[in-house]
């Protein structure tokens, strides 16, 4: 009888707490939960994003972000969610399929709401931030950004007797012909290139070349600055003083590096987390990109992803909240401080590891095209194959990739 | 079949009755096959119209964009990629099937005979068709590897996958191996149900193992043939998965594994281009249509038993 009077009184106790509890918490604003999708591309990347959303909690308590990211084809699970009219509120967008998502209008423009809220947007490198421009209209922010630097064997540097970084084309061409002659990189070769755009297109910007006009309405893969970078690059490989992944039995080229198959590589920061996991024991060194001349001809890609608002997402406000959070001083330094990625904005400082791939912002082109180039970059990577494996000619391959691209350009 | 229908048949009465008869046993059939016809429709045809009517138009994320007329086939028409996809698919169906069907045909008969461990070998055959064409696939491409098993086997350094010569030779290989279980499946029903007595009669007549099997049983296993060699077309026509997986997507090196629907998920999903992809579609879908009627004249109508 007593234990069960205790427990009655127990209950009551319980559910006044209880009520109490449920009227504090209606006096408290309400609770708005926005849901943040991207894609997971490390554990530790995954921390850092966490601290930075517990950081954003903690300075707007009426705002719970539901972090899901999308494990997978990306694409495909956002073009679905965007047809069926429930896309995440914010989401990561990569500077690539960044225009046929604006065109088809599944992103919110953002200007309103950048000027409603006073956002500082000078502090963004310009180059990054204009990737996520379409039709004069901001969609998005870059949360960070990557570049092309160049890496090097130290003790293979040493042996060839090479004590400075290469700084120019012609720097990298001695360096490589030293390495080749003291044979310092043996059962590899001095240099290892891909048959890959999106590293060879650092040469074509550093011999003043691009791949769009301005405007983006005409193609210039074919002209001249364009074939001298293919041929300057393609040099190496016909003179024997750079292989390919393929060629040194590796599947890219930061592999070739751990596994001492070749001394300097061109990549970008994703070679430090790699080789201090995969290759601990190999000594490396990191520099910027070389550059045409020493004082100009200067060119790198930006890879960059910005954080992007639904057009459809139920929470716009709350959204924006999130984004301007995440892309601003505050959140770009929590999101940056563990070196996970580099920061997109001037005056959040990039860590001294980053400072030769940071030090490519004002001269860095997005890896971007226009809307439905996705067919012709593709074309394009085979066809550069084609010319590294000597069955087609450099001019051929341009002739063929310029008419593809204006195809593209004009609607297919 | 025949007993049912005789007894339902009325005897000699008359023919109003006759015909109210024959009224609702049509009913009663069409009864039943209302709701799988309700399913077919809204989940096939439907589908089948309206990726018709979208191929006619710019279609974006959001729908309707322009009507384009007959742009998008016209456009296919030309491309150089859809060309080699079209290419590659023919390719892969005109290989795979033969050696599906071969091999589907041979376990059949294999484990047709009273052999000890019988249900062993059927489980063992049938199971790389069970198992999901995606492990499966990730499996194989340990095993060609540059440095995988097959190399270390054959002690060579190809990467099966990667070499643009070998590469859809490779999936010809996996893909032949893992469905071939499911056409002995059919082979074997079709085998048993050849009745005894015409092999009692071979055996009467002294007709040798060979002999017995070109003269008697392939003829009478023509149905099955076509069959099998329908739906294996019609399989290979559609591959997908095992490209997707080999090439991460993109159907190379330099397109050598770009399949006809590799090509259309890419245009709608990369390309955003979902009129020329439905228009893919609707290509596909009158290839396989020409195919399966070729199949049908070339094996005659399929005998009713």
């Amino acid at each position: 009888m007593r234990t069960s009077l205790g427990v009655l009184l127990a209950l009551a106790v319980a559910a006044a707490a209880l009520a109490a509890g449920a009227s504090a918490g209606h006096r408290v604003a309400k609770v708005t939960t926005v849901t943040l999708t991207g894609w997971a591309s490390s554990p530790a990347e995954t921390a850092s994003l966490q601290d930075t959303i517990a950081a954003f909690e903690k300075a707007y308590p009426a705002i719970k972000v539901n972090y899901s990211p999308i494990n997978g084809d990306y694409a495909t699970s956002m073009i679905a969610k965007f047809a069926a009219r429930t896309p995440p509120d914010v989401f990561y967008v990569d500077s690539s399929v960044f225009p046929d998502w604006a065109k088809q209008g599944a992103l919110l423009p953002l200007d309103g709401y950048v000027k409603k809220t006073h956002f500082n947007t000078t502090a963004f490198y310009p180059k990054l931030l204009n990737a996520f421009r379409y039709q004069g209209h901001l969609y998005g922010f870059p949360k960070d950004w990557s570049s092309l630097g160049i890496e090097v064997n130290s003790a293979m540097m040493a042996k060839a007797g090479i004590t400075s970084a290469p700084k120019t084309w012609a720097d990298l061409n001695a360096d490589a012909t030293k390495l080749n002659n003291t044979n310092a990189v043996p059962g590899g070769k001095p240099v290892c290139l891909s048959a890959d755009w999106a590293r060879l297109g650092a040469f074509v910007f550093q011999n003043g070349g691009s791949f769009l006009n301005a405007t983006k309405t005409a193609a210039t893969w074919n002209t001249p600055q364009v074939a001298g970078a293919v041929n300057y690059y393609l040099s190496y490989i016909q003179r024997g003083l750079a292989a390919t992944p393929a060629q040194l039995g590796v599947g890219w080229c930061g592999e070739a590096l751990g596994k001492q198959k070749a001394a300097i590589i061109m990549e970008g920061p994703w070679v430090q987390p790699y080789m201090s996991s995969t290759f601990p024991d190999v000594g490396y060194k990191v520099y910027p990109m070389v550059s045409k001349g020493p004082t100009k001809g200067f060119g790198n890609w930006a890879f960059t992803v910005s954080y992007s608002i639904g057009r459809d997402s139920p929470h716009k406000n709350q959204a924006w909240t999130l984004l301007s959070y995440l892309t601003g001083p505050k959140g770009m330094k929590v999101w940056t401080s563990k070196g996970v990625a580099m920061s997109s904005r001037s005056d959040v400082k990039p860590l001294p590891s980053q400072q030769p791939f940071a030090l490519a912002a004002p001269y860095s082109h997005p890896w971007q095209f226009a809307p439905g180039f996705h067919t012709v970059t593709d074309q394009a990577g085979n066809e550069l194959q084609a010319v590294f494996d000597g069955k087609e000619s450099v001019a051929t391959m341009l002739q063929n990739i310029q008419s593809l691209a204006t195809t593209a350009l004009h609607g297919g | 079949m025949r007993t049912i229908a005789t007894r339902l048949r009325p005897g000699k009465r008359g023919a109003a009755t006759v015909g109210g008869a024959r009224l609702r046993e049509a009913l009663v059939g069409y009864a039943f096959v209302l709701l799988p016809m309700a399913v077919f429709g809204v989940f096939f045809l439907y589908p089948i119209g309206y990726a018709i009517y979208i191929s006619f138009f710019d279609w974006g994320i959001y729908g309707k964009i322009a009507s384009v007329g007959t742009h998008n086939y016209h456009y296919l028409f030309h491309d150089h990629v859809f060309g080699l996809a079209l290419k590659n698919t023919l390719f892969f169906t005109f290989t795979v099937v033969p050696i599906q069907m071969a091999l589907g045909l041979a376990m059949a008969i294999v484990v047709n005979q009273k052999i000890r461990g019988r249900a062993f070998f059927r489980s063992a055959f049938y199971f790389p068709s069970l198992t999901s064409s995606a492990a499966i696939t990730a499996i194989a491409i340990f095993i060609l590897n540059a440095d995988g098993l097959l190399n270390k086997i054959v002690g060579g350094h190809t990467p099966w996958f990667e070499n643009e010569s070998t590469a859809l030779w490779s999936i010809v290989g996996l893909i032949s191996w893992t469905t071939s279980g499911t056409m002995m499946l059919f082979y074997l029903a079709a085998l048993q149900s050849i009745p005894t007595d015409v092999y009692e009669a071979a055996a009467i007549d002294n007709t040798g193992t060979w002999r017995t099997f070109w003269k008697i049983t392939f003829p009478l296993l023509k149905p099955a043939h076509f069959f099998v060699a329908v739906v294996s077309v019609i399989g290979a026509m559609k591959v997908f998965d095992q490209a997707f997986i080999v090439s991460h997507g993109t159907g190379g090196p330099n397109n050598s594994t770009m399949t006809m629907v590799l090509y259309l998920y890419r245009t709608a999903i990369y390309d955003v281009h979902f009129g020329r992809a439905a228009a893919m579609g609707v290509l596909l879908l009158v290839i396989i249509m020409a195919f399966t009627l070729i199949q049908r004249i070339a094996f005659g109508r399929p005998e009713v038993q």
